[in-house]
């Protein structure tokens, strides 16, 4: 990859000394220590809970947790040195495993602060870099843990390409709170009680409540069935759950904005938003290559999208954060429509296009998958049934009774085909649980894959898939006629092919 | 193809030698092995049969001045191009059975991650040579390459 241009001089010298991350970060993890420590101690000390080892261990853990984060972070300091020079940001660090990492700052893409609460109190944050690196190698990120919010600061303007002024910002969105309805309902839902349950019970446990006597003292669940009792319990946890998605949400959240500002390299995307984690993406429209908007299955009748671009070198999905591609937090398509055509500018519409349904074999390939694999699963459960004896015979009856969910899968999934042509985009949807629209810059096609499998050779489909840099690094058009997927592919690239069109010959 | 058959013969060969090793050891277990393992031999004799003769006829590949296009698969065929701009790396591979039957893979990477395209089973001076006349193109063509 050659890289696009010379940074402008920045102003730092040619010979940055290198620099620590703040010592203020050793005092906070001490005292994190201590105040993790107190529960406990309160417990033993002042409510002479006695000493049981459901108490005692936890209650080590934290604390042996607690030195070895202490330490941990001790040596990150003694160890961590960084600069900024001209061209390069260079990272040492590493007490047993040195490690250099120098990264040119014109693969810089995004730059995020985070600062969890007590690093708030402190005036710290976290500093992310996101360079053009994949995530899945491991190196796609460095991180400074933590620095002064004003170095913070200063390390935004600077790497991304000199100040910005404020008045050039333009809002493209702003937090609704209507948005919560669409993030209520999730799986995650009963999850998050399940985890809020569970370090509750822990919590109390150590002040000598019982949780569970205590629910279960309060109602006779004997007289009430199991039926009642369920239901109960599921409408509980729900509730918990969705209070806890509530909170997520609005800490998330909170002043979410969507700007396109002016930097010295042009412009950029980016989005502020958090209440105890804030959190600041930039995302240089250099690189941007299209938008991508899911809407799954689940919530479709209520209208609910995701909305992300699909650009070079932003981090993929990484633990606990939404990636840095995603732009809006799950709303209504009309929203996220509004939003994909602001962004990606211009008087292409590619969302709004007509998309090219896909032939009707395509829903026959999608049907005789769907009856193959419930009937593979009744010959296996039917199998089980003779042989294995401690099961319930009639097992086998749930295979027959998948196949109308499948085949109806398979016409949901088919109904989600479409591909088209438009101006700049080239615009593919399909999927079953997360039906994906995906508008992609024509240049940024780098390759065409055309997959053909032993049934789609006898229905005359192809899969077309673009490869590209960005985003997913591959976008593909499933089920296509043969003579169409090919005609599409030249449609959206013409040189590329143009030599090979006749080569590319129409096989039975 | 004698690559391709090697390796089928190997790798259902291991797989059938240890199942059938499997049910002669665990005798508990052979009611359910036994079927495994027939099943097992007949997929790799299909395997050893068909499959190198069909990818020998399936397999096509061609470098002209604007891109690199390769055809590959047996029960999924796919076709692969990647125009000479796009290109990143040109790699030449070599295994320990390609190198016993003089034979050598050239794999050409694009920006994208999804995107390589592998010729596999060249000869080893062809791989040689379309590799040097790749990496000269591709230096030819100015770029960036995503």
């Amino acid at each position: 990859m050659t890289s696009v241009g010379t940074p402008p001089a920045a102003p730092v010298t040619a010979e940055a000394p290198m620099r620590r991350l703040d010592r203020r970060m050793i005092w906070v993890d001490a005292i994190q220590m201590v105040i993790s420590l107190i529960p406990t101690v309160v417990a033993l000390a002042v409510f002479k809970v006695e000493p049981r080892p459901q108490v005692i261990w936890p209650a080590a853990l934290v604390a042996v947790l607690g030195v070895v984060t202490a330490v941990n972070d001790l040596f990150r300091w003694l160890k961590t040195r960084y600069r900024v020079t001209p061209d390069r940001v260079e990272v040492r660090t590493g007490l047993l495993v040195r490690s250099n990492l120098s990264v040119p700052r014109d693969r810089i893409r995004s730059v995020e602060s985070t600062a969890n609460l007590k690093q708030r109190l402190a005036g710290l944050r976290v500093v992310t870099i996101g360079t053009g690196r994949h995530a899945s190698a491991g190196e796609a990120t460095i991180e400074l843990n933590a620095v002064r919010r004003e170095t913070a600061e200063e390390l935004r303007r600077l790497l991304l390409r000199g100040a910005d002024r404020p008045d050039d910002a333009t809002v493209l969105a702003e937090l609704r709170w209507r948005w919560l309805l669409y993030n209520l309902v999730n799986i995650w839902a009963f999850l998050t009680a399940m985890f809020v349950i569970w370090s509750a019970y822990w919590l109390l446990n150590n002040f000598g409540v019982e949780l569970d006597t205590w629910v279960l003292g309060l109602a006779d669940w004997e007289a009430l069935g199991p039926g009642v009792t369920i239901a109960v319990a599921t409408a509980a946890v729900g509730l918990i759950g969705v209070a806890g998605l509530v909170i997520g949400f609005v800490t998330e959240f909170w002043e979410f904005r969507l700007t396109r500002v002016r930097t010295a390299a042009g412009t950029a995307l980016r989005t502020t938003n958090g209440l105890l984690r804030t959190r600041e993406v930039n995302r240089d429209d250099n690189r941007l290559r299209g938008v991508h908007i899911g809407e799954p299955l689940f919530w479709r009748w209520m209208g609910a999208a995701d909305t992300a671009v699909i650009s070079t070198g932003l981090a993929k999905a990484g633990m606990g954060a939404e990636p840095a591609s995603t732009i809006l937090p799950r709303g209504p398509i009309a929203e996220a429509l509004r939003v994909a055509r602001l962004v990606l500018g211009g008087d292409d519409r590619p969302f709004e296009a007509p998309l090219r349904p896909h032939p009707r074999r395509a829903l026959r390939r999608r049907v005789i998958w769907a009856l193959n694999t419930t009937g593979a699963l009744t010959v296996l459960l039917l199998w089980l049934d003779l042989t294995v004896e401690a099961l319930p015979g009639g097992l086998w009856l749930a295979g027959p009774g998948v196949a109308p969910v499948a085949v109806l899968a398979a016409v949901v999934a088919y109904r989600a085909l479409g591909h088209t042509v438009h101006g700049r985009y080239l615009v593919t949807r399909s999927g079953l649980l997360t039906r994906s629209t995906d508008a992609l810059d024509r240049s940024a096609v780098i390759g065409w894959k055309f997959r053909q499998s032993l049934l789609q050779r006898r229905l005359n489909l192809v899969t077309v898939i673009a490869t590209t840099a960005a985003g997913y690094g591959r976008y593909k058009a499933p089920d296509l006629d043969l003579h169409d997927g090919v005609e599409f592919a030249d449609r959206a690239t013409p040189d590329m092919l143009t030599p090979f069109i006749t080569r590319i010959p129409p096989r039975r | 193809m004698t690559w391709w058959t090697l390796r089928a013969v190997i790798g259902g060969g291991l797989l059938t030698g240890l199942l059938a090793y499997l049910t002669a050891t665990l005798p508990d277990a052979r009611p359910w092995l036994g079927p495994l393992l027939a099943a097992a031999a007949v997929v790799s004799l299909v395997y050893v049969g068909v499959m190198p003769a069909v990818r020998y006829r399936v397999h096509r590949w061609e470098t002209t001045g604007e891109a690199v296009y390769a055809l590959s698969g047996w029960v999924v065929r796919e076709w692969r191009v990647a125009p000479i701009s796009r290109i990143q790396t040109v790699d030449t591979k070599r295994g320990p059975l390609q190198q016993l039957l003089r034979l050598a893979t050239v794999t050409v990477t694009t920006g994208s991650a999804h995107g390589p395209v592998r010729i596999t089973g060249l000869d080893q001076d062809v791989a040689a040579r379309v590799a040097r006349d790749l990496t000269e193109i591709t230096r030819r063509t100015p770029g960036d390459a995503t």
